[in-house]
């Protein structure tokens, strides 16, 4: 899989044990993390083995995209020219339902994206912060790879919400 | 193994120019800064027999520098990596020279960090293909250190209630030191009020929170304490050094939490054990400022105050000329310049032999005014022990304590 997407060269070989699943299902606009063949434990990013038990057996396990904004930050000055047009955009850290707090009480599976509208505009800063639902979306770069990113959910937040001022 | 506390010294130190435009080759810098730590330490070049340089941009290898200056090597090598090198490697330095495969090492850095490979990220950064790792975060616009690391900061903002003018204070102390540093880049004094209606960057982050990007080498000489002894200028000693100690999950910290904890609650472990001794024991700090939060977190995750008041601590005075542990007495890489982390191991070494370069008329005598005004004194009055805090990310630290 190849795709051009706001200026940058997306490569992600036949060979890439550890992505291409995980781009493969994003087409298919679902959500996959690798799940242990041992401790059944999900992992992201999709490392080679078990940071827990050391196996190296595996499978993609489909999951909801449902979460929660761990953090996150807004970018002013974009870096990269292709997002400057897009500047100011939120990047967040979404930690996913499944798994809050194990194996261990601060872990999680938590992945970086950006927030965006329902037509993949950047969402609004006075909508980001920290405690909010999100959900997964897909947002299809090229005719072979789509891109997960996460829009702001129906679902009230379960604790409070926290907004950088 | 025996305790190393002591056994080794630094006991030379150089830098070239700090500038946007150096207009040379990084081996051309890299051959000046090598050769001005010799002269500082009184060694020719056939002293010299190991040398390490790390290259997290541009850089150039230990061949290049050796042969240029007509040193011929018993060890040498080029490590991947940019800050939280410069400690690591003093302490590579220490093992090398321990199972005796050479006797003095130079360790430098070279980098057109301004005119040519951009450290903030932009152009040849910028245009490298996305695969592997990179897919999980640059795909989404995180790509330069600031956007990487801002999360870690908002996560403490949110956790401990850290605000924009508590760490904006960092800035405000390290541009009064540089002010009285004839070599930083930056010698404006600001306030808070600066730092905060400075332009966004990626918020949390103002543009005055972000470091400098510059030109520059740096090299420092490490040698055994005996060895020091017979050499130019009064040894400084290691008592302690911890080398890119890591937190979980290295390669995507934010799945390990808590998220604004940050390497340096490992490192302290073995660096002040191996020192014997704590916090309260250190006159000078020399925190990794690639902004002015990361200062704040490694000065708190190494005991100088409780976790989660750093910014309290930060904003207290304390970190300033004057203050009871100032930190980063250069100006350090928010104002002198950028240097991967060797800048502020040379400051704190020349503060240990009461001799830094400020604008005291006698400074090459060790005579200063401590006269912290605009443009006079940095030196710390009767400095016996410093530590250096070297950071290349939230979840890679490393540590150093020095000390007279």
């Amino acid at each position: 899989m190849q795709a051009q997407y706001r200026g940058m060269n997306l490569i992600i070989p036949d060979t890439d044990t550890e992505w291409k699943g995980y781009f493969a299902a994003a087409r298919e606009h679902r959500l996959v993390l690798k799940r242990c063949g041992h401790c059944r434990l999900l992992r992201y990013p999709p490392g080679a083995a078990c940071p827990w038990c050391t196996s190296l057996e595996w499978c993609w396990q489909e999951v909801s995209g449902k979460g929660t904004i761990y953090s996150y930050e807004i970018v002013m000055q974009a870096i990269q020219a292709g997002f400057r047009d897009w500047a100011p955009y939120a990047v967040v850290l979404v930690e996913l339902d499944e798994q809050r707090g194990q194996p261990s009480a601060d872990e999680g599976l938590r992945l970086i994206s950006n927030l965006v509208t329902d037509d993949f505009k950047a969402e609004k800063e006075e909508n980001v912060a920290i405690g909010k639902r999100v959900e997964v979306t897909f947002l299809d770069v090229s005719s072979d790879l789509s891109l997960p990113l996460f829009k702001l959910s129906p679902e009230l937040p379960q604790g409070s919400v926290w907004q950088f001022k | 193994m025996a305790n190393l506390r002591d056994k080794y010294c630094i006991v030379g130190v150089g830098e070239t120019e700090y500038s946007r435009s150096s207009g040379r080759t990084t081996r051309a810098m890299g051959v000046e800064a090598v050769r001005n730590a010799m002269h500082d330490a009184g060694l020719q070049p056939g002293d010299i027999d190991g040398m390490l340089s790390y290259h997290g941009n541009d850089s150039t290898s230990a061949t290049a520098i050796s042969s240029d200056l007509g040193i011929r090597l018993n060890f040498y090598m080029d490590v991947i990596g940019g800050g939280s090198s410069t400690e690591a490697l003093v302490g590579l330095a220490m093992g090398v020279m321990e199972v005796g495969m050479c006797r003095t090492v130079a360790i430098f850095r070279s980098m057109n960090g301004y005119s040519e490979v951009r450290i903030g990220g932009t152009g040849a950064r910028a245009a490298t293909p996305v695969r592997g790792g990179d897919l999980a975060t640059r795909p989404y616009g995180m790509l330069s250190a600031g956007q990487n690391f801002a999360p870690t900061f908002m996560r403490h903002m949110h956790d401990y209630g850290t605000t924009s003018a508590q760490v904006a204070r960092v800035k405000v102390a390290h541009s009064k030191h540089a002010s009285n540093n004839p070599k930083a880049l930056l010698k404006q004094r600001v306030s808070v009020e600066d730092v905060l209606s400075s332009r966004w960057i990626t918020k949390p982050l103002h543009l005055l929170d972000c470091c400098l990007e510059t030109d520059n080498a740096t090299c420092i000489i490490v040698a055994s304490a005996e060895r020091a002894k017979d050499l130019k200028q009064r040894p400084v000693y290691i008592m302690g050094v911890a080398g890119r100690v890591s937190k979980p999950r290295v390669d995507f910290h934010f799945v390990h939490g808590p998220v604004s904890r940050v390497a340096g609650y490992y490192a302290k472990d073995i660096v002040f054990p191996m020192a014997g001794i704590g916090p309260e024991d250190v006159d000078i700090t020399g925190s990794y400022d690639a902004f002015t939060f990361t200062t704040m977190l490694q000065l708190e995750e190494y005991g100088f105050c409780p976790k989660g008041e750093g910014g309290a601590y930060v904003s207290s005075g304390i970190i300033e000329l004057g203050g009871k542990r100032p930190n980063n007495t250069s100006g350090g890489h928010l104002c002198e310049g950028y240097t991967h982390g060797m800048s502020m191991v040379i400051e704190n070494t020349r503060q240990l032999r009461g001799m830094v370069d400020d604008y005291c008329p006698r400074w090459q005598e060790g005579v200063h005014t401590y006269d912290y005004a605009e443009g006079k004194c940095r030196q710390v009055r009767d400095a016996e022990i410093t530590m250096n805090l070297g950071w290349a990310n939230p979840a890679t630290g490393s540590a150093l304590i020095l000390r007279r």
